[in-house]
């Protein structure tokens, strides 16, 4: 599909100069005139009974203008449910924590003071007694029944179950299949890391009893409802405005316990009440995430096609997670055959309690689903002795395979997985690889090929998240202005929805501003997140748009006595196509439509503005492969990554810049998990990894040149997009881990899974057989 | 992680001191209670953090005589308050090249621009390339206290972890180098996660020589123990022999197996002992290597 | 002495205060002086969102007491920016190689940039890397970022 004359342009975004230039507004920035600073008292034992908190010393404290407590809060919480959600088997419906603690970091108690100095000073003053327990931390003791029940209300550590279920005939494909390849395949813990953390600001008008909030955060509807919920007011008296963030990527999807203090506290207080996140707490307390593990089993024939999959997931939930019990396993299970023609399928899950953080999501929060077989892939590969490339090359679904309908009848209609890996194999040059690695293993070196592939479900639509709406507006002076529902974090929605307007309208991208971020102004939407904006917000805007150009031409056929078909609109004008001079301009029509009306013809409506809430399809799927190269040092255990290759489709690309950035950033997140981010927990409970001096995030110093090819399959929609934001995520960690694997796979290693930093492959580099000798010249 | 999970410091007095006597009176003055502020790039961390804490602070940036780079009969003399970053530039410590060779390890330009020689050499993080440099070369430290200055030898200065020989009412003035003359080669090696990062484990090495010969070595770890460890018995075996019939993963594995490294997060003490062992090899070649072009 | 009498120039304005020792450059210039394009992304150190130059040279101004810039000028990335609408070269090369995404980041690393391009204007690839090691982004995975700051050199070379 050729690219349009904004459509499928790298323009510039209009977000930078201001962020360029420091006069980025993020929420810590923002000024409510009269707003106090607070600051938690948070638990340090990971599982215990409150006996004692005293919060006198507190409240006396320099500065200090409030305390408050479990007692003072918790009871004016009505609900807690996530709307669509009302059932769900939420963890207590409290906000501070009351009798007990369930995880280092849980809050419980706020202090509101004239600044976060004075406030954390205040912290330290409260005298806080518990008597401790013991935690709960390791997945099997809590799902088993021997440890004890993270929540007791709930009765149980597996609020979610799937039982095993599938393919009537999967034990008989792997009893007759020639090949079983098995393994339990291991992501760890880590975190979202946004470089903003969270924060919000409430300010309860008493007399009005209306809210205003301003929250980091990637969905204002979706608080704005939250919190109507919780305080058991209209939704129509809370205004949520979102200021410029510094990231989401999942964690500020929904805001957590201590995001609900704050508001609870502003009312209870009657003047407005911040709190700006610090990087610990949004290391220890915020939101984790991954930290599951599947055991994962494929039969496969003799020609090495792959006839069975039975995957059984175990999540390690934590003790509060923001989406209700956050269990991936319903995402996880249709998509367990990833890009390739398996036709029996089976699957089991189960979400685990633990007395530790709890998960909010992130970046393809079910990447499990991909992670699993493209490790399995290279592991089969090895096992069966074929190249893992070949594997997957016989696989693979292909052009002829379209439509292809999954076991689990999800229907995929345009991908392109089989072209995306050839794509990625020559772009890397996969078999001059394979040369180079064996010369480099003959000088006792340990370069490694990982690929991954995999079909992104995109655009998740379902329930809430299903539709989307603009609003498409000129005014009087030809000016359109857009209101769209999302809370954009960094994903250029601005600057893309721009493109989309002046593609379908015929103006300029500058001649268009768009307003999101604010519940007062905009339709409803649950937010930024999910790979959904180029689809959702895309075709909603376009429609919209579509819709205002209608209009226009028919105010224009009225007032240039021509017919609507003879119309163009092109350059800010409406002319007679083939005349030069046979136009207006948009400032004349929308005088028009606003001021002359009068002139307007009997069936023309005054105004130009159009809305269109647009319903996109359960899912749309975009596909990737990622090829990556490194060299494993076997002394140090240090990976040096040495090339990473992405072929991509994400269908019809608005803005192809923005589409690589998005790559980027979720390959680095990826490969940060793999190689550098660990969140680590004692025995006790106590998360080791609580600053960025521990807990570490890659730099440009480790990052590889990411090279991108593109592949164009035009998405079932409108305008042909498909969502991509997280694919860079989810195809990322195989591709890492797989590269690693096959570097030490002369040495008897095997890997599973992650994290891999220089101990864990150092560690199984000992533990390998065939005692290894360090060759250091 | 303590209750309050604190990112602001907490209350102290601010002192800025014109000159060491007066530096010093307030140290006296007010014991343990006080603390030396240097560059402040790993104290303000901790006092951020709420993992220490002082009621008082004395500041050391106004006092002039604690800057400065001089040669001096043989060595050279830095000012404890000398930044890292002008350490580096310095022509007169361009002398003992192995300083701007570790200076390009630590941390980030941001942190050097800010961070001190005496800083880092007071605050002895185990980690630290600095204090292996001064091991490995016999640096030694001018300590300044009530009852006057004092020398000490660098092997006498680090105790253990974030310990030394000043005492609480006592300011490191500046710390001597030798020069070495004649065909030198210098080395440092780490390993880190990332750039910039604490060492795992580390060394730094000194060679000269004479001909084919080697006529003096330095080696010295970091990141292997809770002080810097000087590596007497390579050295011994190094000195004296001629460079090509040294056995360097030999002498590696020798230096590793008296090693007792702690374990962490990032790399048991066992994995550290392993890097000692390539690492040392390294920097002895590397250095040699060097000599041998000088 | 808790509170200190401070004189320090901030973006060619010199000014006088009375603060809290305590108080960390960064929140100085963000609440004292609404300078809030300084951004704090994790108060110990690591992350670079809060740096500024002290005398010309890139500093963390969270790991800084306000009063140790006494005397001192300082420059923000307000100060380094332009008032008029126009991008300076090295904010105009972040835009040309979308090297930003939510924008939290970067005003340490223009910061940054500007402080490692004045004095190394012709860094190789590998040095560009390294100067930039030491501010974290978590949206762009750097490739902008690189890209960046390396056009702004070649940029600098032919004017």
């Amino acid at each position: 599909m050729t690219a349009g004359r904004f459509m499928g342009q790298a323009i510039a975004r209009s977000e930078d100069p201001r962020l360029l230039t420091g006069r980025g507004r993020f929420i810590a920035d923002v000024v409510v005139p009269g707003a106090s600073d607070a600051a938690f008292l948070r638990s340090e034992v990971a599982r215990g009974r409150i006996t004692g908190l005293d919060v006198e010393a507190a409240r006396s404290a320099p500065g200090v203008r409030a305390v408050y407590t479990a007692a003072d809060l918790n009871p004016l919480v009505h609900q807690t449910s996530l709307s669509g959600m009302p059932d769900a088997p939420f963890p207590p419906k409290y906000c501070l924590a009351q009798d007990d603690v369930r995880y280092v970091g849980d809050p419980i108690a706020i202090v509101i003071a004239e600044n976060r100095y004075l406030a954390e000073d205040a912290v330290e003053l409260i005298e806080l007694d518990i008597d401790v327990q013991d935690p709960v931390i390791d997945v099997d003791a809590a799902r088993d029944g021997k440890g004890d029940l993270v929540h007791p209300e709930i009765g149980t550590n597996t609020p979610q179950v799937i039982p095993l279920f599938g393919d009537p005939d999967l034990e008989q494909a792997f009893a007759d299949a020639a090949d079983v390849v098995r393994d339990t395949i291991v992501m760890h813990r880590y975190v979202q890391v946004p470089m903003e953390c969270r924060g919000i600001i409430a300010d309860w008008d008493p007399y009005g009893e209306a809210l205003t909030v301003w929250s980091a955060t990637q969905s204002v509807h979706e608080v704005q409802a939250f919190l109507a919920g919780l305080l058991g007011i209209n939704s129509n008296k809370i205004r949520v405005l979102q200021p410029d963030v510094g990231g989401g990527f999942g964690q500020k999807m929904m805001i957590g316990r201590d995001e609900w203090a704050v508001v609870l506290a502003a009312t209870v207080f009657g003047r407005p009440v911040r709190w700006i996140e610090d990087r610990r707490e949004n290391l220890t307390a915020a939101s984790h995430a991954r930290d599951e593990r599947m055991d994962l089993a494929m039969a496969l024939n003799g020609d090495g096609t792959v006839v069975a999959i039975r995957g059984e997931m175990i999540e390690n939930i934590g003790a509060y997670q923001t989406m209700g019990s956050s269990g991936m396993g319903a995402f996880v299970a249709p998509f367990l055959t990833n890009a390739y023609k398996i036709p029996k399928v089976g699957f089991a899950s189960e979400a685990v309690y633990t007395n530790t953080c709890g998960k909010a999501p992130y970046r393809g929060p079910f990447l499990i689903y991909a992670v699993g077989i493209e490790q399995l892939m290279d592991t089969a590969a090895r096992q069966i002795g074929m190249d893992p490339l070949e594997l997957r090359r016989r696989n693979v679904i292909r052009a002829e395979d379209l439509p292809y309908t999954l076991p689990s009848l999800q229907c995929f209609d345009a991908i392109t997985p089989a072209e995306t890996l050839e794509q990625a194999a020559s772009m890397i040059d996969y078999d001059g690889f394979r040369d180079k690695q064996a010369a480099a293993r003959d000088q006792g070196r340990y370069l490694g090929i990982g690929i991954s592939l995999c079909v992104e479900p995109s655009a998740i639509a379902v329930g809430a998240l299903g539709t989307e709406a603009a609003v498409v507006r000129m005014d009087y002076s030809g000016k359109v202005t857009v209101l769209l529902g999302s809370s954009s974090t960094g994903m250029s929605v601005v600057t893309t929805m721009r493109q989309v307007v002046a593609e379908h309208l015929g103006c300029a991208p500058d001649d268009v501003t768009v307003i999101q971020g604010d519940t007062a102004a905009t339709p409803y939407s649950a937010g930024t997140g999910g790979s959904r904006s180029a689809v959702l917000c895309g075709n909603a805007v376009a429609q919209a748009t579509i819709e205002l150009r209608s209009k226009l031409t028919e105010i224009a056929a009225d007032a240039l006595e021509a017919a609507v078909e003879d119309l163009e609109v092109d350059d800010g004008r409406v002319f007679v196509r083939g005349t030069a001079t046979k136009g207006m301009t948009f400032a004349e029509l929308g005088q028009l439509a606003y001021v002359g009306h009068d002139l307007l013809g009997p069936g023309t409506t005054p105004g130009l503005e159009a809305t269109h809430r647009y319903k996109a399809p359960p899912f749309t799927f975009s596909n990737a492969c990622h090829i990556c190269t490194g060299e494993v040092d076997v002394d140090t255990g240090l990976v040096r990554i040495l090339r990473y290759v992405v072929s991509e489709d994400c269908g019809r690309m608005i803005n192809p810049k923005v589409v690589e950035g998005q790559i980027f950033g979720g390959v680095v997140q990826g490969l940060g998990g793999v190689l550098y981010e660990h969140m680590v927990y004692d025995d006790d409970g106590n998360p080791l990894t609580s600053t960025f001096v521990d807990y570490l995030l890659p730099t440009a110093a480790e990052v590889p040149t990411i090279e991108v090819g593109h592949v164009e399959s035009p998405g079932p929609n409108p305008l042909g997009v498909k969502g991509m934001g997280e694919g860079g995520a989810i195809a990322s960690p195989a591709a890492v881990v797989n590269a690693v694997a096959d570097a030490l796979a002369p040495l008897g290693v095997t890997v599973s899974g992650s994290p891999l930093g220089p101990k864990q492959i150092l560690d199984m580099i000992a533990a390998a057989d065939g005692h290894f000798e360090s060759t250091s010249s | 992680m303590p209750k309050a999970a604190p990112v602001k410091p907490a209350p102290f007095d601010y002192h800025c001191p014109g000159d060491l006597a007066e530096a010093i009176a307030l140290l006296q003055q007010h014991g343990d209670e006080a603390k030396v502020l240097a560059g402040g790039q790993s104290l303000i961390p901790l006092l951020s953090l709420r993992l220490s804490r002082f009621d008082h602070l004395v500041d050391l940036r106004a006092i002039e005589e604690l800057r400065g780079v001089t040669t001096d009969d043989g060595s050279i003399r830095v000012g404890a308050m000398t930044t890292q970053a002008n350490l580096a530039r310095s022509e007169d410590a361009a002398a003992v090249p192995l300083l701007a060779k570790a200076t390009s390890h630590i941390g980030h330009y941001q942190i050097r621009n800010r961070g001190t020689l005496g800083g880092s050499l007071a605050h002895a993080d185990p980690a630290a390339e600095y204090p292996a440099v001064a091991l490995a070369l016999d640096a030694s430290f001018e300590i300044v206290g009530p009852s006057g200055a004092r020398r000490i030898p660098a092997a006498d200065f680090f105790i253990s972890t974030w310990v030394t020989a000043i005492e609480p009412d006592e300011v490191l003035a500046a710390a001597h180098f030798p020069i070495w003359s004649g065909n030198c080669g210098w080395a440092v090696a780490e390993v880190a996660r990332r750039a910039g990062d604490f060492a795992m484990c580390g060394a730094v090495c000194g060679i000269q020589l004479d001909g084919q010969r080697v006529s003096r070595t330095a080696l010295a770890l970091f990141g292997v123990a809770s002080a810097p460890v000087r590596a007497h018995a390579a050295e011994s075996v190094v000195t004296g022999a001629t460079v090509d019939d040294l056995d360097l993963p030999d002498i590696g594995a020798a230096v590793a197996a008296t090693l007792d490294p702690p374990g962490d997060v990032h790399a048991s003490g066992d994995q550290r002992g392993r890097m000692a062992k390539t690492l040392v090899p390294q920097v002895l070649a590397a250095a040699i290597d060097e000599a041998r072009h000088a | 002495m808790r509170e200190i009498a401070l004189t320090v120039t901030v973006n060619g304005d010199r000014l006088s205060r009375t603060v809290e020792a305590r108080r960390t450059l960064a929140d100085f210039l963000r609440d004292d002086l609404s300078l809030t394009g300084t951004h704090l992304g994790c108060e110990h150190g690591v992350c670079g969102a809060c740096t500024v130059l002290l005398d010309g040279d890139a500093v963390r101004s969270c790991l800084m007491f306000a009063v140790q810039a006494d005397g001192a000028e300082v420059t923000t990335i307000e100060g380094l920016s332009e008032r008029n609408g126009e991008l300076t070269p090295i904010q105009a090369a972040f835009q040309a190689e979308h090297g930003l995404q939510c924008g939290f980041c970067t005003p340490g690393f223009v910061v940054s940039a500007h402080a490692f391009l004045e004095e190394h204007p012709n860094p190789s690839d590998e040095e560009i890397r390294d100067a930039l090691s030491g501010n974290l982004c978590r949206c762009t995975g750097y490739q902008g970022i690189i890209a960046a700051v390396k056009r702004a050199a070649e940029n600098g070379r032919s004017s």
